[in-house]
């Protein structure tokens, strides 16, 4: 299998007449955690949308593991902005709900489910509905159900954008533990430097509309990660001058 | 989390506001009949509730009030019951399909604004003056509030819980079966308390241009024979039955949309 999963080359997305994307050309290792970081409103939804095909991209091409986007295929998770929960099923049948759109046996569900309910520290919540959970609850339960598909591909538009900073700081940390635990590659979208920073491999830096990659970094920090420490705040500075002059 | 414990509390607290103002009501009632010129015009609650009661024995015509309730009961279960099946399936494929948006709604939004009880004269020319007109009447009521809701609840189907079920796989069919139709349920039970508030109101209208039984029949005979008390029996009668019907509607939500109703 090859070491690229995603391959974007080319890819551009217009809506009418405005050019969000622009000849955007990059590459996904298999395991990575890449961040993907730009201004606000520069088009890093649509980026992602694109990917999946929620929106079609106007031109270039998506690949993943050398072929085209096929969703019936490629085994992707996707956690949106919001906490998009199925607020009339319990965070048991919520966590369930991919394994049983691809009608996986019962028994393998059960396990499943049993295993990712107890890495997010829901199994005793396992009965409520998501109206009786917290807001961390909820974005959790929302991660149990990406990863019990275990997905070769998670893709995440700033899930933490709404939260408070500790609450915050927690899902950053089971989310890395999640990852090293999977080997999941990960593509995480957010406009919190710091966060790219302290969770990435990778950070893409977009540019503002029409989005182009404005650079690539490497970030070699060994985890766990020191959000004081000078050779953290050398990177964080070096993303934030890059997103700062255009 | 919320306090479940705290709940019962709170239905408790609640039963007993509503009986106070209910009580205050027919004090105040009662009292202006009593000492003021309503007396002249309206019979006082007593009088009303005592006589609500004689005609459980009593007949009023050949029947008593708990027939004619059953009457009214049973024309309003018939055209609700089909106006909801309908109304439902409708909404739902006019807010999921284009082609039948398209094709329905123009017809529907003619049909909407006009009251249910504009058709009565034609529904005598088509139905004849017994009970299939009264069941068309009651027919159109429920039709029009659960086909508005019923396409309102797919049209607000979170686009993110769609594409979330995408993602993971669901193709057209399982995206509409686990993810539309049950994220609509709410906006149809909402329909249905709307709709048999509206099939009951009609159901009087219905019954008091031609029947010989039921509680519209008994307002109109009230008003016939000049029987203030009669008439008020029948709103009595009319109200009891209506509030009943939409704490039994709440109760079969609550029972089957526990997850719209706990944590709140």
């Amino acid at each position: 299998m090859s070491e690229t999963i995603v391959k974007v080359n080319h890819m551009t997305k217009k809506f009418g007449d405005l050019l969000v994307l622009n000849d955007v050309s990059f590459d996904v290792r298999r395991g990575e955690f890449l961040c993907i970081v730009g201004p606000t409103g520069c088009g890093k939804t649509t980026f992602l949308n694109c990917i999946t095909k929620l929106y079609e991209p106007t031109s270039g091409e998506i690949l993943i593991n050398d072929k085209p986007v096929d969703l019936k295929q490629d085994n992707i998770a996707y956690i949106f902005q919001e906490y998009s929960t199925m607020s009339w099923l319990t965070v048991e049948q919520n966590v369930a709900f991919g394994l049983e759109i691809k009608k996986k046996p019962k028994d393998f569900i059960k396990k499943e489910v049993d295993e990712v309910l107890e890495m997010v520290g829901l199994t005793k919540y396992r009965d409520y509905y998501p109206s009786e959970l917290s807001t961390s609850m909820l974005q959790r339960v929302v991660i149990a159900r990406a990863f019990a598909v275990k997905p070769q591909l998670l893709l995440m538009d700033e899930p933490y954008g709404q939260l408070d900073v500790d609450l915050r700081f927690r899902l950053e940390d089971e989310l890395l533990n999640l990852w090293r635990q999977t080997g999941t590659t990960v593509i995480f979208i957010t406009h919190n430097i710091e966060e790219a920073v302290y969770l990435s491999q990778n950070i893409l830096v977009l540019t503002n509309k029409p989005t182009t990659i404005k650079a690539r970094l490497e970030n070699t920090l060994p985890f766990p990660r020191n959000v004081t420490s000078p050779e953290f705040i050398k990177i964080r500075s070096e993303v934030t001058d890059l997103i700062k002059w255009w | 989390m919320t306090g479940r414990s705290l709940k019962g509390v709170g239905s408790y607290r609640k039963i007993g506001a509503a009986a106070i103002s209910i009580a205050v009501f027919l004090l105040i009632w009662q009292l202006a009949v009593m000492f003021t010129d309503v007396g002249i015009v309206m019979v006082g609650p007593v009088e009303v509730i005592g006589r609500f009661f004689v005609s459980m024995v009593e007949p009023i015509g050949h029947d008593t009030i708990q027939m004619h309730i059953l009457w009214s009961l049973s024309r309003v279960m018939t055209g609700f019951i089909l106006g909801s099946v309908l109304g439902i399936v409708l909404g739902i494929l006019m807010g999921w399909f284009r082609p039948m948006n398209a094709l329905f709604r123009p017809l529907y939004e003619i049909i909407r604004p006009i009251p249910p009880i504009a058709w009565i004269p034609l529904s005598i020319v088509w139905f004849g003056i017994g009970e299939p007109s009264k069941y068309f009447i009651i027919f159109l009521a429920a039709f029009s509030a659960i086909t508005m809701n019923a396409f309102a609840g797919v049209k607000a189907v979170d686009p993110e819980l769609i594409g979330a079920a995408r993602m993971l796989g669901a193709n057209n069919r399982q995206v509409f079966t686990t993810i539309v139709l049950p994220s609509c349920v709410p906006h149809i039970f909402a329909g249905l308390q709307i709709a048999i508030g509206s099939s009951w109101a009609t159901v009087v209208a219905a019954e008091m241009v031609r029947a010989s039984q039921g509680v519209g029949w008994v307002i109109i005979r009230g008003q016939d024979s000049n029987s203030t008390v009669q008439i008020m029996v029948g709103i009595v009668a009319v109200g009891i039955v209506g509030f009943a019907l939409a704490v039994l509607m709440r109760w079969i939500e609550a029972r089957l949309c526990a997850w719209n109703v706990r944590g709140k």
